[in-house]
């Protein structure tokens, strides 16, 4: 039997969007990605889900919602847009 | 400059992985906010066997806003203008989404040479025709694929020349003398005889 002594170790994590699709649908940017206005993927950018399950960056389903008048649709579904409380 | 070019440039690439989709997009110079689309006529349309070409703008707010489509090409179609290319359809207006692509706007222009609206005419006069004299709307149609959506190029109109009977050097010079144009070469070949 052979003793083992670890001296230090480094943890190591990953980490992904559960958002059932690969890329936002507004930027076409990774989910794991960031979108165009960006730097770093993450809390700072983060996802946002509609009621209709659709998610996107934040950033770019504000700028959709802002441009919108008088009410946004889902640009997936046309559904009208609300966010989902998370 | 068009206000997320990293998409506009993915999507250039799609484009151009995907061949079979009838639909293509020519840039003009290094400008991303200028395109051209091309789009194969439909079969079993009066546009078949056309290629039409499609000036595409980008604005600034893209994909926000819709890209701004206008025919090159003249076409002769009810949703169409006969004199200035605008095109009349919905996702290019107020029914456009950001999850939509080029590739897609061209694929449902595409789609509209296919399936008119006379409805919700861009021209008038042809959606006139179309409603009340399709036969003439087709073969109008169809003339107009034939005098300005055809792409020739130089070897076809060198072997037409040459089937006359007029020898392979001297139609080359005929036509670059005539700038590429076939009928002013003919007639010059046959006045020279």
């Amino acid at each position: 039997m052979v003793k083992v002594k670890i001296v230090s170790w480094h943890g190591v994590a990953s980490w992904t969007w559960d958002a059932q699709d690969d890329a936002c649908g507004i930027c076409r940017q990774d989910f794991d990605g960031c979108c165009p206005d960006c730097k770093m993927p993450g809390d700072d950018c983060p996802l946002i889900w509609g009621t209709c399950n659709h998610a996107f960056h934040l950033h770019c389903i504000l700028k959709w919602v802002h441009a919108q008048n008088p009410r946004a649709q889902c640009p997936m579904c046309r559904r009208p847009w609300d966010f989902r409380a998370s | 400059m068009p206000y997320d070019a990293a998409r506009v440039q993915k999507e250039l690439v799609e484009i151009e992985r995907d061949k079979a989709s009838g639909v293509g997009i020519e840039m003009k110079g290094d400008n991303l906010g200028h395109l051209v689309g091309v789009i194969k006529g439909p079969e079993s349309s009066p546009y078949d066997g056309g290629t039409f070409k499609v000036d595409i703008e980008i604005t600034p707010s893209y994909p926000f806003e819709p890209p701004k489509m206008r025919f090159i090409t003249k076409v002769w179609h009810p949703n169409v203008s006969s004199q200035n290319g605008a095109i009349c359809l919905d996702i290019l207006k107020d029914q456009w989404s950001p999850a939509l692509t080029l590739k897609t706007a061209l694929l449902s222009v595409q789609a509209l040479l296919s399936s008119p609206e006379p409805d919700d005419p861009q021209d008038a006069v042809v959606a006139k025709q179309y409603i009340n004299e399709q036969e003439t709307f087709r073969s109008t149609a169809r003339y107009w694929t034939e005098a300005f959506a055809k792409v020739v190029n130089d070897d076809d109109k060198v072997t037409r020349l040459v089937e006359m009977g007029f020898g392979e050097g001297d139609v080359k010079a005929a036509l670059a003398k005539c700038g590429g144009d076939e009928n002013a070469a003919l007639e010059q070949l046959c006045g020279g005889s």
